[in-house]
């Protein structure tokens, strides 16, 4: 009957507001408590002025929050330990290896729309219209993702995160932090995660108890793969490391100073490999 | 920066006696220094040759069929022809060299170069199946940058750039750089906070890298 249509639609509205509402309160409430226990958690005492070199060393650190950071560095330790590392090799232990690497590129396919709009807001042509393609040609082809064709076709992958795109802008990246579950990261970067969790399609489109199963699964899966990837590096740092905070801090950052230097000096034309290469001008800049 | 200032404490010698013809030829040298250090300056086709040869030594010793001790010994004799390790040893011990005693030094190196091979021979069959290819060279302000690509079975290609420098005579490797991450620069970093925890007594690193030594990781 056509009288009760508008009836039977208020009633779902307010329940779509509830549903969002608390889980949105419930994350800005924990971000607030970690801003909290980081700002009020002791500080790194600086060397003194008398020993030049070890202060050059703290500075060059930069890490003023160190006694915090090492304290969340070991409770992820300690999550790591019992939660993510043994999922992350029974993954390996289980699936077979061809089955991850499928999986492996869902995951990325899905991480292109965020990529896309960073891509755009580095303001690098040749990247964003890689990952266009990348989406485009893997969404379809690729069968959702499954298969990555792009690679092939002239298309490959590369990095691109809201963190990256800050630094583009000319953000530097502040102190280290070593956020509770998310690991090594900085205010730069940290804050564009929350933008890339903010711009992600699949972090705010629809509702339901399928949806909400295939959003967690999507993300206990992303931190199995990601935690997969670098089963063996990780454990020969804590094995091979005398410091493994150190060392993790120094990888962290190198990692992500290269990520950005890429980024920064990849101003390629935006022709594809496939594409008849033009003929090359003296003194023109080649790719 | 020790020859530039030999030659400095020369020139005054040189000025107090009134010898000018000794101040003409300590010019000389100086200028000769300089010139030798040019000339003996690695060019990027040298160091991509050096790297060729040394990668494709490389392979033929992690891939054959030999037992993974006889792998192990291998890599171990090119680690001991290519790489530069009092160089690398010196540079992760950073600012704390200068605060260790000669004593220190020698046990440190020895120590450094124990567990570098170590940690490089004790995964030795993981490598298997890995194809290394030069890709080009770049100077850099210590030495030649020869970037290469590293595949591995079931892995994405890694870049790994390999810094050249022929600072000791001969070419040989003093950093390797997987992904944009600098293994002596991370060794250093590693080695700077376990010092700084350890009141910067350096004999605290010595008896650590002692244990490292003596029960190889994994």
């Amino acid at each position: 009957m056509p009288v009760t249509v508008p009836f039977s639609n208020p009633p779902r509205r307010p329940r779509r507001v509830r549903k969002l509402a608390p889980s949105l309160y419930r994350k800005l409430g924990s971000i607030a408590a970690l801003l909290m226990l980081v700002l009020m958690a002791g500080c790194a005492t600086p060397p003194p002025a008398s020993d030049p070199d070890a202060l050059a060393d703290f500075k060059d650190t930069n890490d003023p929050l160190e006694p915090t950071n090492r304290v969340f560095y070991a409770v992820n330790n300690g999550l790591d330990m019992v939660i993510l590392r043994p999922a992350a090799q029974a993954y390996v232990y289980l699936v077979p290896e061809t089955v991850r690497a499928h999986t492996h590129n869902v995951l990325t396919n899905l991480g292109n729309p965020v990529q896309l709009i960073n891509d755009i807001l580095e303001a690098k042509p040749r990247r964003a219209g890689d990952t266009l393609m990348r989406l485009l040609v893997n969404t379809t082809i690729g069968v959702g993702g499954v298969f990555d064709v792009a690679t092939g076709w002239g298309w490959p992958a590369h990095d691109s995160d809201a963190g990256m795109t800050l630094a583009l802008w000319g953000l530097s990246d502040g102190p280290y932090l070593f956020l509770p579950i998310l690991g090594p990261s900085n205010p730069r970067d940290g804050t564009g995660f929350g933008l890339d969790y903010a711009a992600d399609p699949t972090s705010w489109i629809g509702v339901g108890t399928t949806v909400d199963i295939l959003k967690y699964s999507k993300a206990g899966l992303g931190a199995i793969d990601a935690r997969a990837e670098v089963l063996d590096s990780l454990d020969k740092i804590t094995q091979q490391a005398l410091d493994p905070y150190a060392t993790i801090r120094s990888l962290y950052r190198q990692h992500r100073q290269s990520q950005i230097d890429d980024a920064r000096s990849d101003n390629g034309a935006t022709v594809p490999a496939w594409f008849p290469a033009p003929p090359a001008k003296p003194g023109a800049a080649t790719p | 920066m020790n020859t530039r200032n030999e030659e400095h404490a020369l020139m005054i010698s040189s000025i107090r006696s009134g010898r000018r013809a000794l101040l003409v030829a300590s010019g000389l040298v100086w200028f000769a220094a300089a010139g030798t250090a040019v000339a003996g300056e690695l060019s990027p086709d040298q160091a991509t040759a050096f790297i060729d040869k040394t990668g494709k030594e490389l392979m033929a010793a992690v891939n054959g069929s030999a037992s993974a001790d006889k792998k192990a010994a291998a890599l171990t004799a090119i680690v001991d022809r290519a790489v530069d390790v009092t160089t690398i040893g010196r540079f992760c011990l950073g600012r704390f060299w200068r605060l260790a005693t000669p004593q220190q030094q020698k046990e440190y190196l020895e120590l450094f170069h124990r567990v570098l091979v170590l940690n490089i021979t004790s995964k030795v069959g993981d490598y298997e199946g890995v194809t290394l290819t030069v890709q080009r060279a770049a100077p850099r302000e210590d030495g030649i940058a020869v970037t290469t690509t590293v595949t591995r079975p079931n892995n994405a290609p890694n870049r790994v750039d390999w810094l050249v420098s022929s600072e000791s005579g001969s070419p040989l490797v003093i950093d390797v750089i997987a992904e944009g991450t600098s293994l002596r620069l991370t060794q250093r970093n590693d080695y700077t906070a376990y010092l700084t925890h350890n009141n910067n007594d350096v004999q605290s690193l010595i008896d650590a890298l002692k244990k490292q030594a003596a029960a190889p990781a994994g």
